[in-house]
C-alpha cells in the first residue's frame, strides 16, 4: 500500500450557512478498504458523496491517486460507486447496464464485450444478462450495481449502504463477497454503513464519523480496543459499552456509585473531586467476582450463547452485562462484578480519553 | 362429492359469465355512438334524412355523404391536413417545451422556483374564453393571426401548464440516484436526459402528448375567432359549417360523415400510443 490512495485536506461543506462538514482531514492508502461509520446524519454519506463529486466541496481538496479532483466530473475522477438503492437504468438489459458507462466513453465495442463478459464472471451473473432489473431478485440487482462499478475499472470503488437493502441472510453472503472482490480486484474501496458487522469485518481502516467530524480513524481492532473518545467508544461494540459517571479520586482511584475502584492511568490533568466517564464493555465485566461493583440484575435476556444482564447500579445508573458460564442468576439478584484492568476506560467531561 | 363439485363448478362459470357478460354489455355502450355514426356515414343521400332506425345503409353502401362533406369549404382533405398539422405541431411543441421545463422545475434549484411553479399552475384557473380579445389583438401584431403557426402557439400555451405539472410529477417519480449513476458513467446534460431520463418518463410524455393532440384536434373556439380564411379552418370549424347546413336544410349525412373524420384519427393516436402506458416501467430500478 503506497500513501497516495484518497487525500481529503481540510474538507468543508457547507448548505447555505450551515456548515456539515467541518474540515475533514483524512489519508486513505492506495488498495485499502475504508469504512465510514456513524449515526444518522453524522456525514458520512455526505463525504463519500463529495469524493464521487455528486456533491460540492465548499472548501479544501481532495485529491484521488495525487490529482486534485475537487473541480472533476464524476465521470472524470476515476471513481465507481454502489448506491444502496442499486440505482439500475430500468430501462436496460443487464448487459447494458454495465457497458453504459463504457459507452458513453466511447471505448471500442469488443473491449466493452469483454469487460462486461470479465465483470459477468467475476459476479456470477453471466445467465442474468439478457434480463431487465426488473425480473431481478435483490441479491441480483446489487450485483448487477457492483458490475457495473467493476467494468469501469476504477481507481476507487465507494459503497453508500450497498446491503441495507438486503434480507440479514442475504447481507452475510455479500459481505464476504465484497471481501472476496476487494482482495482480488486489490481496489481502494470506501465503504459508507451504519452497520458495525461490516464495518468491524471489511475494514482496514474504520473512520467514526459524528457531526461532520472524524472522531477516530483506525483499524478496527485500535478503535475497538483503544478508542479516543466517549464517542467512539460507545458507537463501536455491540451492546453498547457502559459509560458510567463517576468522580476522580486521585492516585488511580475513581468512585462510581459510592464504590473506589481503581483505574488504571495516572490522573494527568485531573483534580481528584473531577467528575469523569469510567467505560467498560459489557462482554468485559466478570460476574461473581471477588471485590467489584454492585449491581442488581433488572433484566436478563436470554440469547443461547451468552445472557445479557440488564442491571442497575446503587445509585440507580444502568448497566449491562454480557455473561456467558457460570452459576445461574435470576432478575433481582444482586451481583458483584470486576473487569481487568486493561479494559477500563476513563474519559473526562468532554468525553475526550485519558490514558 | 360429485355434487360438490359440480357446483362449485356452476358457480365458476356463473361468476365468468357475469364477469364477462357486464364487460361486453359496458363495451357495447361505449362503441355503439361510434358504430352508429360510422354505419350511418355510409347511408344513401335521400336515406340520410330519414330517422336513423335503423341506423346501419339499407338502400346499399354509398359514400354520397363523405362526397356531400368534400363540398364544404376548401375541400375535407384541406380542412383534415389543416387539423392535422395544428394538433400534431402542438402535441410536439408541448411535449418538448414540457419535458425541459419539467426536467429544470424537478431537478435544478434556482430563486422564486416554487413561485414560478405555482404561477404557471395558477393560469389553469384563467377561463381561456376571457383572454381571447387580447390573444388576438397579441397575434394580429405578431403578423400571426389568421395563420395555422398562430393557431398552434396558442394551444401550445394553453396546454403548457397541465403538461409541465405533468412532466415535473413525471420526473419527480424517477430516482435521483439514476441520474447520479448516469453521472459518474459520464452522461451528462442531453446525453442524459435522451438516454437515460427520457425511456424514464415516457409514461408521462405519452399522457402529455395524448392531451395536447385531442385537445388541439377538437378545439373550437379558439379556431373559430382567430381563423378567419376559409381554407385554413380545421375540421371542429367545418363540421360547425356543415351542422349550420345549406339554406336552413342540414345534410346529416354530411354531419356523421364530419364526425367519422373527426373521431377516426383520435382513435388511432389513442391506440398507437396508450402501450407506452406500461405498468411497473421503473420497477428494477431502486430497491
Amino acid at each position: 500500500m503506497s500513501d497516495n490512495g484518497v487525500q481529503l485536506i481540510e474538507v468543508r461543506k457547507s448548505y447555505g450557512s450551515m456548515e456539515v462538514i467541518h474540515g475533514v482531514n483524512l489519508s486513505i492508502p492506495d488498495g485499502a478498504f475504508v469504512v465510514f461509520v456513524g449515526p444518522s446524519g453524522c456525514g458520512k454519506s455526505t463525504l463519500l458523496r463529495m469524493i464521487a463529486g455528486l456533491e460540492e466541496v465548499t472548501d479544501g481538496e481532495i485529491a484521488i491517486k495525487g490529482r486534485d479532483v475537487t473541480d472533476v466530473d464524476p465521470s472524470q475522477r476515476g471513481i465507481a460507486m454502489v448506491f444502496q438503492s442499486y440505482a439500475l437504468y430500468p430501462h436496460m438489459t443487464v448487459r447494458d447496464n454495465l457497458a453504459f458507462g463504457l459507452k458513453m466513453q466511447r471505448t471500442d465495442k469488443a473491449v466493452i464485450d469483454e469487460r462486461v463478459a470479465a465483470a459477468a464472471a467475476i459476479l456470477k451473473i453471466e445467465q442474468l444478462l439478457d434480463r431487465r432489473p426488473g425480473q431481478l431478485s435483490g441479491g441480483q440487482r446489487q450485483r448487477v450495481a457492483i458490475g457495473r462499478a467493476i467494468v469501469r475499472q476504477p481507481e476507487v470503488f465507494l459503497f453508500d449502504e450497498p446491503l441495507s437493502n438486503l434480507d440479514a441472510e442475504l447481507r452475510v453472503s455479500m459481505r464476504v463477497e465484497i471481501a472476496r472482490l476487494h482482495r482480488e480486484l486489490g481496489n481502494t474501496m470506501i465503504y459508507v454503513t451504519h452497520d458495525q458487522t461490516e464495518a468491524m469485518t471489511l475494514a482496514d481502516v474504520i473512520v467514526v464519523l459524528r457531526d461532520g467530524r472524524v472522531e477516530q480513524a483506525g483499524p478496527p481492532r485500535t478503535v475497538y480496543e483503544d478508542p479516543d473518545n466517549a464517542f467512539v467508544a460507545g458507537f463501536i461494540g455491540s451492546p453498547r459499552m457502559n459509560l458510567l459517571d463517576a468522580v476522580w479520586r486521585g492516585n488511580g482511584k475513581v468512585e462510581i456509585a459510592g464504590q473506589v475502584e481503581a483505574a488504571p492511568i495516572s490522573g494527568a490533568g485531573l483534580v481528584p473531586g473531577d467528575k469523569v466517564t469510567f467505560g467498560l464493555r459489557p462482554e468485559h465485566l466478570i460476574v461473581g467476582a471477588t471485590d467489584g461493583i454492585m449491581a442488581r440484575v433488572d433484566v436478563l435476556e436470554y440469547l443461547g450463547g451468552t445472557r445479557y444482564l440488564y442491571c442497575q447500579l446503587t445509585d440507580g445508573q444502568p448497566l449491562i452485562v454480557e455473561y456467558r458460564d457460570g452459576p445461574d442468576v435470576r432478575s433481582g439478584d444482586t451481583i458483584t462484578l470486576g473487569c481487568p484492568e486493561n479494559r477500563r476506560y476513563i474519559f473526562n467531561e468532554s468525553g475526550a480519553r485519558i490514558r | 362429492m360429485t355434487g360438490k363439485k359440480e357446483a362449485r363448478a356452476r358457480r365458476a362459470l356463473l361468476g365468468a359469465g357475469g364477469y364477462h357478460g357486464t364487460g361486453i354489455l359496458l363495451a357495447i355502450f361505449f362503441l355503439a355512438p361510434f358504430a352508429i355514426t360510422i354505419l350511418s356515414s355510409f347511408r344513401h343521400g335521400t336515406e340520410a334524412r330519414l330517422p336513423p332506425i335503423p341506423p346501419w345503409p339499407t338502400t346499399g353502401f354509398s359514400l354520397d355523404a363523405y362526397r356531400g362533406l368534400d363540398s364544404f369549404g376548401a375541400g375535407v382533405w384541406q380542412h383534415t391536413l389543416n387539423s392535422a398539422a395544428v394538433a400534431i405541431g402542438t402535441a410536439l411543441l408541448t411535449v418538448v417545451v414540457s419535458l425541459l421545463a419539467g426536467y429544470g422545475f424537478s431537478r435544478y434549484r434556482f430563486m422564486f422556483k416554487n413561485a414560478l411553479f405555482v404561477l404557471i399552475i395558477a393560469t389553469l384557473m384563467i377561463p381561456f374564453q376571457s383572454i381571447l380579445t387580447p390573444l388576438f389583438i397579441i397575434l394580429a401584431k405578431l403578423g400571426l393571426n389568421n395563420s395555422l403557426i398562430g393557431l398552434t402557439l396558442v394551444y401550445v400555451t394553453l396546454q403548457l401548464p397541465f403538461s409541465v405539472f405533468m412532466m415535473r410529477n413525471a420526473f419527480d417519480a424517477v430516482p435521483k440516484e439514476i441520474e447520479e449513476a448516469a453521472r459518474i458513467d459520464g452522461a451528462r446534460d442531453l446525453k442524459l436526459l435522451v438516454r437515460v431520463l427520457l425511456p424514464l418518463v415516457l409514461p408521462g410524455i405519452v399522457t402529455v402528448a395524448i392531451f395536447a393532440f385531442l385537445n388541439s384536434w377538437n378545439e373550437f373556439l379558439a379556431a373559430l375567432v382567430l381563423l378567419s380564411d376559409n381554407s385554413k379552418f380545421t375540421l371542429p370549424i367545418l363540421i360547425s359549417a356543415v351542422r349550420a347546413g345549406r339554406l336552413g336544410a342540414i345534410d346529416w349525412g354530411a354531419v356523421q360523415a364530419g364526425v367519422t373524420v373527426m373521431s377516426v384519427p383520435c382513435l388511432f393516436v389513442f391506440l398507437l400510443l396508450q402501450r407506452y402506458y406500461m405498468r411497473g416501467l421503473m420497477a428494477g430500478a431502486v430497491k
